[in-house]
């Protein structure tokens, strides 16, 4: 583990400032012997789509001794409605998601957009309301995608995982340029013995989800889909893993159609492993 | 230039059709790119010449009335003639009497932008006057009669053979597939012109408020040409081209040309200041300057007001991969990409090109390549509550958008569609994936498989494994 | 025409609000110092890289191989502008090299069909980005840099300065008509993305460097 501050859990209340008020500030530091709380959130596309990507979080959460509370009141951040530009609608979903967390510990997601929807969004959404935005700051302050909170947080090295496989990685937009997490996925998939990692050209290029792009300029979209497949097939990996799924659903769709030989793959479930229990979730 | 932005659907799905344009697009952005990338990795100064220089530029749209006043002031006392044109007919108006007043039949222009917005070219021709285009880009596209499909390389769509057609139809040279041969053909043509034209017309990259300047940065040499050698010179600059001093542009120059094509330097700058003086051997005798306001002020004053910075670099367009896959005639008017998806909305109203903003996946490529900092994501963020604001959107996307937020108001009734879904799905699909699916996400199941909601959503299984309280 | 401009100069005023006064001095930040080491090399290095081509002095050994690049280009005629001394000390003492002729810029800007090669004397030249500086102050010509098919700029090694901004500072003041960075020969990939040289100005640039 990374460093070793004492636990303290609850509400301290600090000035904020830039109005000398009152502000509160979550915090949430880890004792070392002691367990260490984490709020999952799931997201509501892993959630209805692919159950198995949060069972695998909170396998390797738990492995690495976090004490996992699913707070099963959340539903979803409100990222397409914010980007579609529909804020009222996205300022109801993200009040919801705001109240469904408890105050202390940290929020952990193993999607990068739906992290920075909170951490970025979520402030344009609440500027006019200054109580909100203080809350959805505190919020944004200690919120993570799952490999960013692996290694900058936990320190995690070794993710302990038995999958083996010879894996390309795709650096989903969000991720990295929206949280700036470029090294942490590549630094636990490489640690896992029974990978072979292999880059991609353009790993950072759009693939061309793009949420509610898809669906409105669905031509553009699969040409760039068909682009981040092409990219992928010269690798001659046997798997395309990502840090958000909705990239993934998006690249595993055009290969499931066309009939590649490569699978799409969530992190999540390849740093939890070949033995973890994700036949139940179905 | 004519408006069909909101036809960009459309357009977009005819050019990804088009192999010849598909071709030119990818051998073109990739190489710009490549430069690109190397001449910044090759200058260690890159980012904090670029903080440096939207710092300028932010300065600047602070404080514009001041640093424009500065500069119509400086441009007069050395001999300019400034004029301010409030919309493009007003600017087409000027124009027109600019030509007519000071009997110009023929006029040699270089690449200029703002000229477009204005249909600058139409003008002068109503009016009898000829005008010619200069650079070989906008030439060649001139003799097709067509618009330019990007900023800094207009005829990025046009094959070498289709140009020698061109040539022959129009300059009566023979057929030829050599390039610079066809070079040649152009240069000959164009010197005839330059050395009798009657007014040379140009852009403005840069406008030195210090000194009353006009920059002008180019590689084939021609803007210096129309600024040289006819008795008039006009140049046709948005208002929010001032920078503050001459020294400033040299922090300006350090990012241009590196983001625009990977070039340390490109091969020609001019700066050019007021009428040629008692004794100098060439030079117009007279400048004038058309000041463009043309939406600029309204965007000023608004939260779009960074938007101003831009130098038209061209460097957000190389990289976005949406304009790489449909080109630059998609997006209707003068400006494309991700500049084009936030400048035309705010120039000819949100309505008439409602279909730009949209245009986008929100990757963020755009905001890393910007020499100054314009934050192009956020703004098309923007631009689409404004239409949801503005009653832009169709009902059907807002009813839907209500439904789907309605539905996750209550975590209950989403598990409970979730479990609904999911017994459906697995029914009709037996744990394949999904074939098909109704409009609006038929565009998907179109060319990709979409996989069936899964029989036990996550938070029900989490329920049954470890209880009710989670 | 002015009830325009004062209207626009009002939308502005009320469009830019209230952010104090604008910066007098310029900002922070500038470019940072120059490299160690010879900046004539800097110079010659980054003009060769530009597509110019470099040829030192002293002028007795340039000449001929000065002659030899302009019978490679099919040059057959030269000029220089009246009162450029240094120009046409080269040009004239060029004439056996090849054979040339001497022309004047009047006859070229008239249309003459010779292949022509301009000669001009630099203001100065910067080491950052190869670039040769040519103004029109003074009454200079700028016709050898502008319609002649190659440039040949004469380059004190004394005029070399590192940075844009020095070069610039010179003409803050009194600006001339026209002050010309030349980086290389005209240059456009306008077709196919292919680069040519010679779109509208001199195929080549030359330079020549002049040890004072």
């Amino acid at each position: 583990m990374k460093s070793n501050p004492s636990f303290r859990a609850g509400v301290l209340p600090r000035k904020d400032p830039s109005t000398g008020g009152e502000r509160m500030t979550y915090t949430a530091k880890m004792d070392p012997k002691g367990p260490i709380p984490v709020s999952l959130f799931f997201t509501c596309l892993a959630d209805a789509f692919s159950p198995g990507v949060c069972t695998a979080t909170v396998e390797v959460l738990e492995r690495f001794g976090a004490t996992v509370r699913v707070p099963l009141s959340q539903t979803c951040c409100g990222q397409p409605a914010f980007n579609s530009g529909n804020r009222k609608e996205a300022r109801a979903m993200a009040r919801k998601f705001l109240l469904s967390f408890p105050d202390d510990g940290d929020i952990v997601t193993p999607s990068g957009s739906c992290a920075a929807m909170v951490k970025h969004g979520y402030p344009v959404l609440f500027r006019d309301e200054p109580r909100m935005l203080v809350r959805a700051r505190a919020v944004g302050e200690r919120i993570y995608e799952l490999s960013q909170f692996l290694v900058d947080v936990l320190g995690v090295t070794d993710p302990k995982s038995d999958f083996s496989g010879k894996v390309t990685y795709h650096d989903s937009c969000h991720l990295r340029r929206g949280l700036g997490v470029v090294e942490a996925p590549r630094k636990l998939l490489r640690a896992v013995p029974g990978v072979e990692f292999v880059e991609m050209e353009e790993s950072d290029r759009c693939c061309g989800f793009g949420g509610v792009f898809s669906l409105k300029y669905p031509q553009i979209s699969c040409k760039m889909t068909e682009r981040k497949v092409e990219r992928i097939l010269a690798t001659g990996a046997s798997y395309v893993t990502s840090g958000d799924l909705g990239c993934l659903l998006n690249i595993g769709g055009l290969i499931s159609r066309i009939g590649y030989p490569v699978k799409a793959i969530h992190l999540a479930e390849i740093l939890a492993g070949k033995t973890a229990g994700r036949g139940d979730a179905g | 230039m004519e408006l069909n932005a909101n036809a960009f659907g459309r357009s977009a799905r005819k050019a990804l059709l088009d192999k010849t344009l598909q071709e030119a697009l990818g051998r073109t952005t990739g190489r710009f790119l490549d430069h690109r990338d190397a001449a910044v990795a090759a200058f260690p100064e890159f980012e904090a010449t670029r903080e440096r220089a939207s710092r300028i530029k932010r300065d600047v749209l602070d404080h514009l009335d001041t640093y424009l006043a500065r500069f119509v002031e400086e441009a007069e006392k050395r001999g300019t003639i400034v004029h301010v044109a409030r919309d493009a007919a007003q600017a087409r108006e000027i124009a027109a009497r600019i030509a007519r007043d000071e009997g110009v039949a023929l006029a040699v222009k270089s690449k200029s932008m703002a000229s477009e917005e204005i249909s600058f070219n139409e003008a002068l021709q109503e009016a009898g006057v000829t005008v010619v285009e200069s650079d070989l880009g906008e030439f060649i596209i001139q003799l097709a009669g067509e618009a330019p499909s990007h900023i800094i390389a207009p005829a990025v769509h046009k094959t070498r053979e289709q140009i020698s057609r061109l040539f022959e139809r129009h300059l009566g040279e023979p057929r030829t597939d050599n390039i610079p041969e066809l070079v040649g053909m152009a240069r000959r043509h164009l010197r005839a012109k330059f050395l009798s034209a009657g007014m040379g017309v140009s852009g403005g990259n840069f406008l030195v408020a210090d000194t009353g300047s006009v920059v002008l940065v180019t590689n084939e040499g021609n803007g210096r040409m129309g600024a040289v050698l006819p008795r008039v010179h006009l140049a046709v600059v948005g208002i929010e081209k001032v920078i503050p001093r001459m020294a400033d542009l040299a922090t300006f120059l350090r990012l241009l040309p590196r983001s625009a094509s990977g070039q340390t330097i490109s091969s020609y700058v001019s700066i050019v200041t007021g009428t040629r003086r008692a004794g100098d051997p060439e030079g117009p005798e007279r400048m004038h300057i058309l000041l463009l306001d043309c939406g600029r002020s309204a965007i000023l004053e608004g939260k779009y007001r960074e938007i101003l910075k831009c130098v038209r670099c061209a460097a957000c367009l190389n990289v976005c991969p949406v304009y790489q896959s449909v080109g630059g005639h998609a997006y209707g008017w003068v400006y494309s990409g991700p500049i084009g998806a936030v400048l035309t909305p705010l120039l000819v109203g949100l309505p008439e090109a409602v279909a730009l903003p949209d245009a986008s996946t929100l990757c963020g490529a755009c905001a890393d390549v910007c020499p100054v900092k314009i934050p192009l994501p956020d703004f098309l963020l923007e631009l689409r509550s404004d239409a949801r604001e503005q009653g832009l959107k169709t009902p059907g996307e807002i009813a839907a958008m209500k439904g789907y937020a309605g539905v996750m108001k209550r975590a209950g009734l989403l598990e409970a569609i979730e479990r609904i879904a999911g017994v459906l799905g697995q029914f009709f699909t037996k744990g394949k994936g999904i074939g098909g699916l109704p409009y609006p996400f038929s565009g998907w199941t179109e060319r990709r498989d979409f996989p069936a909601p899964a029989s036990l959503p996550f938070r029900k299984h989490w329920k049954i494994k470890r209880g009710p309280r989670g | 025409m002015v009830n325009e401009r004062e209207s626009l100069f009002r939308r502005l005023s009320a469009a830019c609000g209230d952010h104090g006064t604008a910066a007098e001095e310029p900002l922070p930040g500038g470019p940072s110092a120059a490299p160690e080491g010879d900046r004539v090399a800097r110079f010659a290095e980054m003009f060769t890289a530009a597509g110019g081509f470099l040829l030192r002095g002293p002028v007795e050994t340039a000449l001929s191989d000065l002659g030899e690049m302009l019978r490679a280009e099919g040059v057959t005629a030269l000029f220089f502008p009246e009162d450029d001394a240094a120009a046409r000390e080269i040009a004239e003492a060029l004439v056996p090299f090849g054979p040339f002729l001497l022309t004047t810029g009047a006859e070229v800007r008239g249309e003459s069909a010779a292949v022509t090669a301009g000669f001009r004397a630099a203001e100065a030249a910067i080491a950052e980005t190869g670039t040769i500086v040519e103004t029109s102050a003074g009454g200079k010509s700028l016709l050898p840099g502008l319609i002649a098919d190659v440039h040949v700029s004469i380059v004190p090694a004394a005029s070399v300065v590192d940075r844009m901004e020095e070069a610039l500072a010179v003409f803050t003041a009194d600006p001339p008509r026209n002050i010309s960075f030349l980086s290389g020969p005209s240059k456009t990939a306008d077709i196919e993305q292919t680069l040519t040289v010679g779109a509208h100005g001199p195929k080549k640039a030359i330079a020549l460097l002049l040890p004072t």
